[in-house]
């Protein structure tokens, strides 16, 4: 791994953040488009995750060493247990490693404080949950606005971002529904348009189709993938559902907490 | 997140909970209300004691008395001495209270006027009439400022001299001695005076006997008769401490007394006029303990409505402070229903806390958001606890204050138990809130370290 690319690359992240008028900026951000589109959104180093129950350890990741490029649709396959959604939700900034580097576009998430972790999941990272985790109490707009609310989006650009999401997912008639009076293939579909809204550069996706038939898994799959699809956006799918994982281009088979193989498609 | 978002979230979740927000908010507003309720009795304690004070005389107004031992009866029986007998129970290295004393009074800062106060018994007569008076010789340039109040006619001026102002009572006072069935004291209210003392002549001496049938023998010559005009009576309300006094310049009374004595006999050269009684007059009442307290330093005793005040004024502080802690009592009771409220809340919502912060909600907003929640508690129950106790205000000064009437000790007028100024309200709606805010600090602190974790699992 050329170690000069990276640091190109975090400078144009870290210029981009900051939003700084300065000319060097255009230079580096040329270069960090033409890598584009062989850039590793994210690079896992040696991740090791230990829980600790009482007196006992127990080992959910083992060692863990990945790299996601942009565009990516990647799911991560395995039985219960084997430490799927602790990848996961180490990736998202939810816990910490144990030992272990993840960078996720350049910002070192192991190491970040709570305030940036919040700016981190507010600008790169949307999440899709199996049991939806919508608002109850807010219709499916509100919902979809939520993350642009907490951006500190104005009312009237939310709500048409919002909508335009609602409508791209078929639920534009649901608008005004609360979660409770739709369907649990309909409150994916928000939770999607929720995930989808701010246009971030990687989705999670924790067991998606868990709750829902076979049909509606399929229904679910596509459309999380052509959105993907269409913004360039990198999928992390996590699942032990093999027909979700055709729609990936890598699947890592995961096993106690390793790596077992890692299948490319075609 | 905008400010705006943030409190529409906050009221949504307000909302949502209903039953227990409303109920958190009532305990606010017994709070709340206590408490204004509480500190409203006591601001009417003390303005009936005020404005019942106000009535007896001014609160300005410092006696000082030449002797010691004496109370605060304003009409002391007086006589003039010589500077030999002067104040009893005084040795001889005490000040007097002489005109280089007055001038030394009026020389303290805040001093606004010094009334000197030379009092001595004389008869008046007019045609057929007589009447018994306490002639009092004052610095009329002082009169404006110790509540001298004319009714009809004027005041006097410095350049008067035979000038008398009539204390209201003093016209009842005329009788015909030799009449039997009218005698100085069968006067009556509602007849008219026989003598109209701001036209007819009059004359006063020192000769009690004059006019009298018997006349008691005399042992020097017989005191001279003065011819003296009337020129001003004093109206009863607003002069009530003068209304037995005909009031006469200092001067003139110096000199006829001084004129009398030399007639009865009294040798003694220079003599020196000590007054039994001085009033004081501060132009701003703050100032009243310490021009009182420089008098007092003097070696004078003084006597003023203010210290009355003071003794009512801790008075009432103690009862506001009685009253205004089983308010705050009340008010720390409901602080805790805030922070049960909150708490409850976490609770409920620790899962949509969660999604939040996956979703990328900042810490602080999370935080804000509770503190918002907890504040809009208690600015809503303090409003609602002010509405509220300006409603039981006018009722209590409707129905118990009448029945309060002259039960709070001699000459105490209660037109209103309760006061509630402008003031106290924004203040009570101010600390409610803020206790608000303080009820929801650890509960919002809390809710903004709960992993996000947790939230996404529980099911
Ligand atoms: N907070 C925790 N404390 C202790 N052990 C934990 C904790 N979270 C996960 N584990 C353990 O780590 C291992 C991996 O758990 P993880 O949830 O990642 O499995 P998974 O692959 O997502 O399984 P599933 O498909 O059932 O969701 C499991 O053995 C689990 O018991
Ligand atoms: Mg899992």
């Amino acid at each position: 791994m050329c170690h000069s690319k990276y640091f190109e690359i975090i400078i144009f992240r870290l210029q981009v953040i900051e939003g700084s008028d300065n000319p060097l900026q255009e230079v580096v951000s040329v270069k960090g488009q033409k890598k584009d589109a062989e850039e590793n959104i994210i690079e896992i180093k040696d991740l090791r995750k230990i829980y600790k129950v009482g007196n006992e350890t127990v080992v959910a990741l083992n060692n863990i060493n990945i790299t996601i490029k942009k565009g990516e649709i990647c799911c991560f396959l395995g039985t219960s247990g084997s430490g799927k959604s602790t990848l996961l939700n180490m990736m998202a900034g939810l816990e910490k490693p144990t030992k272990g580097t993840i960078k996720i576009a350049g910002w070192d998430v192991e190491k970040l404080s709570e305030k940036k972790l919040a700016l981190f999941r507010q600008n790169h990272i949307g999440f899709i949950f199996q049991s939806y985790n919508l608002m109850t109490f807010s219709n499916a707009l509100e919902n979809v606005a939520m993350p642009l609310i907490f951006k500190g989006m104005g009312r009237k650009k939310r709500n048409k971002a919002a909508k335009e999401m609602l409508k791209a997912v078929g639920l534009e008639d649901r608008i005004n529904h609360r979660p409770s009076e739709m369907s649990g293939g309909q409150q994916q579909r928000v939770g999607i348009a929720r995930a989808f809204v701010a246009k971030p550069e990687i989705v999670f996706a924790d067991e998606p189709t868990g709750n829902l038939d076979s049909k509606t898994s399929k229904d679910v799959m596509d459309m999380i993938v052509e959105m993907a699809t269409q913004y360039n956006q990198t999928l992390i799918i996590v699942t032990h559902d093999l027909s979700v994982s055709k729609y990936a281009h890598r699947v890592f088979h995961i096993l106690d907490g390793d790596i077992d193989k890692i299948e490319v498609c075609s | 997140m905008k400010k705006f978002d943030l409190i529409r979230m906050a009221l949504g979740n307000l909302w949502r909970r209903k039953v227990r927000t409303v109920l958190t908010i009532l305990g606010v507003l017994i709070g709340t209300a206590s408490i204004t309720l509480m500190l409203s009795l006591g601001f009417g304690i003390d303005q009936s004691y005020r404005g019942s004070l106000e009535r007896m005389g001014s609160l300005n107004v410092i006696q000082v008395y030449n002797y010691y031992g004496g109370g605060y009866y304003m009409e002391k029986s007086v006589s003039v001495r010589g500077s030999g007998g002067g104040g009893g129970g005084g040795d001889s290295e005490t000040k007097k209270l002489n005109d280089a004393t007055c001038e030394e009074i009026e020389a303290i800062p805040g001093v606004q006027a010094v009334l000197r106060m030379l009092d001595t018994s004389v008869k008046f007569g007019s045609g057929r009439y007589v009447a018994w008076g306490q002639l009092l010789g004052i610095n009329p340039e002082a009169m404006e400022y110790f509540d001298f109040v004319v009714d009809k006619g004027r005041l006097l001026t410095e350049n008067d001299t035979t000038a008398i102002v009539f204390g209201s009572d003093v016209p009842r006072n005329f009788y015909n001695p030799k009449d039997r069935r009218s005698n100085w004291w069968g006067y009556s209210q509602d007849t008219e005076p026989s003598v109209n003392v701001l036209k007819d002549r009059l004359i006063m001496t020192f000769d009690m006997s004059y006019g009298e049938p018997q006349h008691s023998p005399t042992e020097g010559k017989r005191p001279k008769r003065y011819h003296v005009e009337g020129v001003g009576l004093l109206s009863w309300e607003g002069s009530m401490n003068y209304s037995w006094y005909a009031i006469a310049n200092i001067d003139y009374v110096k000199k006829i007394i001084k004129e009398n004595e030399r007639m009865q006999g009294n040798r003694r050269r220079n003599q020196e006029t000590i007054y039994n009684q001085i009033k004081v007059r501060v132009e701003d009442l703050d100032e009243v303990v310490n021009v009182q307290n420089a008098i007092k330093d003097m070696g004078f005793q003084t006597y003023s409505l203010n210290d009355q005040m003071v003794e009512m004024q801790k008075t009432s502080r103690v009862i506001q402070a009685v009253l205004g802690g089983i308010g705050a009592i009340s008010l720390l009771v409901a602080a805790l229903g805030i922070t049960n409220t909150m708490v409850m809340s976490i609770y409920e919502r620790t899962k949509e806390i969660g999604i939040m912060k996956v979703l990328g909600c900042l810490l602080k907003d999370i935080k804000n958001m509770f503190l918002i929640e907890s504040g809009l508690i208690g600015f809503i129950g303090g409003i609602v606890g002010g509405v509220f106790s300006i409603g039981a205000s006018v009722l209590l000064n409707k129905f118990l204050a009448p029945a309060l009437m002259g039960r709070m000790g001699y000459g105490v007028q209660v037109d209103k138990i309760s006061i509630i100024p402008s003031w106290l309200l924004l203040a009570v709606v101010v600390f409610s809130t803020f206790v608000g805010l303080i009820s929801g600090y650890s509960p919002a602190r809390r809710a903004m370290k709960l992993t996000a974790l947790t939230a996404i699992r529980t099911e």
